[in-house]
């Protein structure tokens, strides 16, 4: 058996990192073989994956020491275009990997770029999507596909260069477990053609039975090595004191039947009533639920399958659909449709949409009177961000961004706060640091988390919300 | 929001070739908005009638709510040229007479952009840049561009929603800093996706030495071929026109 990659006393530092992204990194890599890179965020899984597909350092700059040698080819020399039918690449966000509008087009791109005859570009085309009976999506608009479609779109444009190494770089951050599943088979066909792979990945249950071999790296270095049935059958603890997210979880609420169900023994001293939650676009109804007790104070998670109309439910409780007439009541009180927008705030996924302030104090305050700035600090003490409040929102990391966007909803007096998956792509200390975080706000407000992630809700949900079809069965 | 810049290919009406498209904008260019010919009458009627082939082209590419929007404010700057402006005298006839003159000029032209940008797909694009011998160095960055502008209304789309629930509006406290608050999370939001784009895109050998293919199919077909002719009647009537056989 050939070696698919070599990388020999690999060191790399970012042009602009402060610390070392690589150390020292020896790893081989035998063709036909399926490695997991795995640990916790910063650890330079990441930046493997880099190396393997010439983006570092023919894109990404930096002080790059050691060789890298791909298929015998040394990665310095060759150019990042000329490795592209020979490794190919998934990434992360299916926002930012699409390069044409329509499917068709998507997929033949690569080939394209090789100078491919066109009869052959089509026969790949075709057989790739046999392969992966994809037939459906053919011909689509890539803005009308959902997370897990653009990602089976992505696999189906780097299988059709038909390359030796497949690179993933956390493929399932933005999927729901169908679309995880979904990947899964699609993984396990390429192993079957004999292709090499490696997946950097934090999620690491839809793996097991997968991979050969599991690397657990450190600090730019690879600290325990393992096979894939040793890896997969370690405890649940053990990955933890690791910093790695479970592989199974105890429960899935996707099991649990729809409606509001109590996890956590819960003192509910007020009622949060929703009336006429009832919307539709077009003709098409997407969410029925005509009532609907919540326990206020409660860490309620939204659960449900793709389409089931978690997202209506949410804007619709945000006030951010239009035409949209229910109403929501507490304490007697009762906020129309366009009266929810001072009630309740969302903390989207991609956080940096909603930061706009010069320093975290000041997009505290945005929309409050000055008068306020001690309660301000209050928030940001409460919230740990208190010694950031001079720094610029954009400059904080991810989970701190999380934090100064919930510190701006508190202040503004939101009584509902709606978050839209906060841990996708997080490793096990982070998720850990959000399920505090949202344990940890006041018993004045309520929370509801939509999210795919059982370990987030094992930690921290009082409550589950499951919608499907748009509504709950009584 | 997206459907402003791209094209909807799953229901996208009659195709029509790139090349055709934007020989209609040269013309539209040259006559409407450059006023070429405007002394000979023919030229003037047919510059007109040549106007108003967006609208329709819109509409054959299902776009009905565009061409309706568009065809109301063309309707109403292009009345007020011929109807009011000869009424009316003084300060109020430099300003709007000035206003009629600048958009009756420009609207044509904006229509037919739109129109381009909507019904042509990233493919298409490319297919017809290299039929034309345009060379890769300038037909990739704009092609990206054509990529890049949906992805950056996504992204205006969710910075607005988030404004509204923070309560930053025109006319709000912060009615000041209103634009810098829009930039600054857009510009963020673009850059990564903007680099983003551009890795992924290397991975799968953009920009290789070798010549590209293009698995796209792009013709001329009959609706070229009468719009083609419709828009060279125009150049003829000029011509003529110049020559002295018509006035």
């Amino acid at each position: 058996m050939t070696d698919a990659a070599i990388l020999k006393n690999v060191s790399f530092r970012y042009a602009n990192g402060d610390a070392g992204a690589l150390d020292a990194l020896d790893l081989t890599v035998k063709q036909g073989e399926c490695v997991l890179l795995c640990g916790s965020s910063g650890c330079g899984k990441t930046t493997v994956t880099r190396l393997l597909n010439g983006l570092i350092p023919h894109y990404y700059e930096g002080t790059l020491e050691g060789d890298v040698s791909v298929f015998g080819r040394s990665i310095r020399e060759t150019a990042i275009e000329d490795l592209a039918g020979i490794v190919g690449s998934v990434f992360q966000n299916p926002r930012s990997q699409f390069f044409c509008v329509d499917t068709t087009a998507e997929i033949a791109f690569g080939c394209e770029n090789m100078g491919l005859p066109e009869a052959e570009i089509r026969r790949r085309i075709d057989n790739t999507v046999t392969d992966m009976n994809i037939q459906k999506l053919l011909g689509r608009s890539i803005f009308n596909l959902s997370g897990g479609e653009k990602q089976k779109i992505a696999c189906a444009g780097v299988a059709a260069m038909l390359p030796e190494l497949i690179v993933l770089d956390e493929p399932t951050s933005n999927l729901d477990l169908d679309a995880i599943d979904e990947l899964r088979v699609i993984i396990r066909k390429w192993k079957a053609q004999g292709k090499t792979i490696v997946i950097a990945e934090h999620r690491l249950g839809w793996l097991s039975g997968l991979c050969d071999r599991v690397l657990f790296m450190e600090n730019g270095g690879i600290s325990a090595e393992f096979t894939g049935e040793a890896f997969f059958s370690l405890p649940a603890e053990k990955l933890n004191s690791m910093g790695l997210r479970a592989i199974r979880t105890a429960n899935n609420y996707l099991e649990s039947k729809t409606g509001t169900t109590e996890l956590k023994p819960f003192d509910s001293r007020d009622i949060i009533t929703l009336n006429g939650f009832i919307f539709g676009y077009g003709k098409q109804e997407a969410l029925h639920i005509p009532e609907l007790d919540l326990p206020k104070g409660a860490v309620i998670a939204v659960v449900g399958h793709n389409g089931a109309g978690k997202s209506t439910f949410t804007k619709c409780l945000c006030g951010l659909q239009k035409r949209f007439k229910g109403t929501v009541n507490i304490n007697g009180k009762t906020y129309r449709a366009k009266d929810l927008m001072r009630l309740s705030y969302m903390v989207m996924q991609d956080v940096n949409h909603q930061l706009f302030a010069e320093t975290v104090l000041e997009e505290v305050l945005l929309g409050a009177d000055e008068s306020e700035q001690k309660t301000a600090l209050d928030i940001l003490g409460k919230l740990h961000i208190a010694e950031y409040k001079d720094r610029h929102p954009m400059s904080l990391s991810g989970g701190q961004k999380q934090r100064a966007a919930i510190a701006s909803a508190m202040l503004a007096g939101k009584k509902l706060l709606v978050f839209d998956e906060p841990t996708s792509g997080l490793d096990f200390r982070s998720m850990e640091c959000t399920a505090e975080l949202l344990r940890s706000l006041d018993k004045d407000i309520t929370v509801l988390i939509v999210t795919h992630d059982m370990e987030l809700i094992d930690r921290c949900c009082t409550h589950i919300l499951h919608i499907e079809n748009g509504g709950i069965e009584s | 929001m997206a459907g402003l810049f791209t094209a909807d290919i799953e229901n996208r009406g009659l195709v029509l070739d790139p090349r055709t498209k934007l020989f209609v904008m040269i013309t539209l260019v040259v006559f409407a908005l450059g006023g070429t010919g405007s002394d000979i009458a023919a030229v003037r009627y047919g510059t007109t009638a040549v106007s108003i082939l967006p609208l329709i082209l819109l509409m054959t590419a299902k776009q009905y709510k565009k061409a309706a929007v568009f065809g109301f404010l063309y309707a109403s700057i292009k009345s007020a040229e011929v109807f009011l402006v000869p009424h009316i005298t003084g300060a109020a006839l430099s300003i709007i007479g000035l206003c009629c003159l600048i958009f009756v000029r420009l609207m044509p032209g904006l229509i037919m952009g739109a129109y381009m940008l909507s019904s042509t797909t990233v493919s298409e694009f490319i297919a017809a840049m290299h039929r034309m011998h345009i060379p890769q160095q300038i037909t990739i960055p704009l092609s990206v561009m054509f990529r890049f502008f949906p992805t950056v209304l996504e992204e205006f789309t969710a910075i607005n929603t988030a404004m509204k629930m923070r309560d930053i509006r025109i006319g709000g406290r912060n009615a000041g800093k209103f634009i810098e608050y829009r930039l600054v999370p857009l510009m963020v939001c673009s850059v990564n996706i903007g680099s983003e784009l551009s890795a992924a895109a290397l991975t799968r050998g953009l920009g290789t030495k070798v010549r590209r293919t293009n698995i796209c199919k792009i013709g001329f077909h009959m609706q070229d071929l009468t719009v083609l002719l419709l828009t060279a009647a125009l150049y003829i009537l000029w011509i003529l026109g110049m020559i002295g056989v018509i006035t």
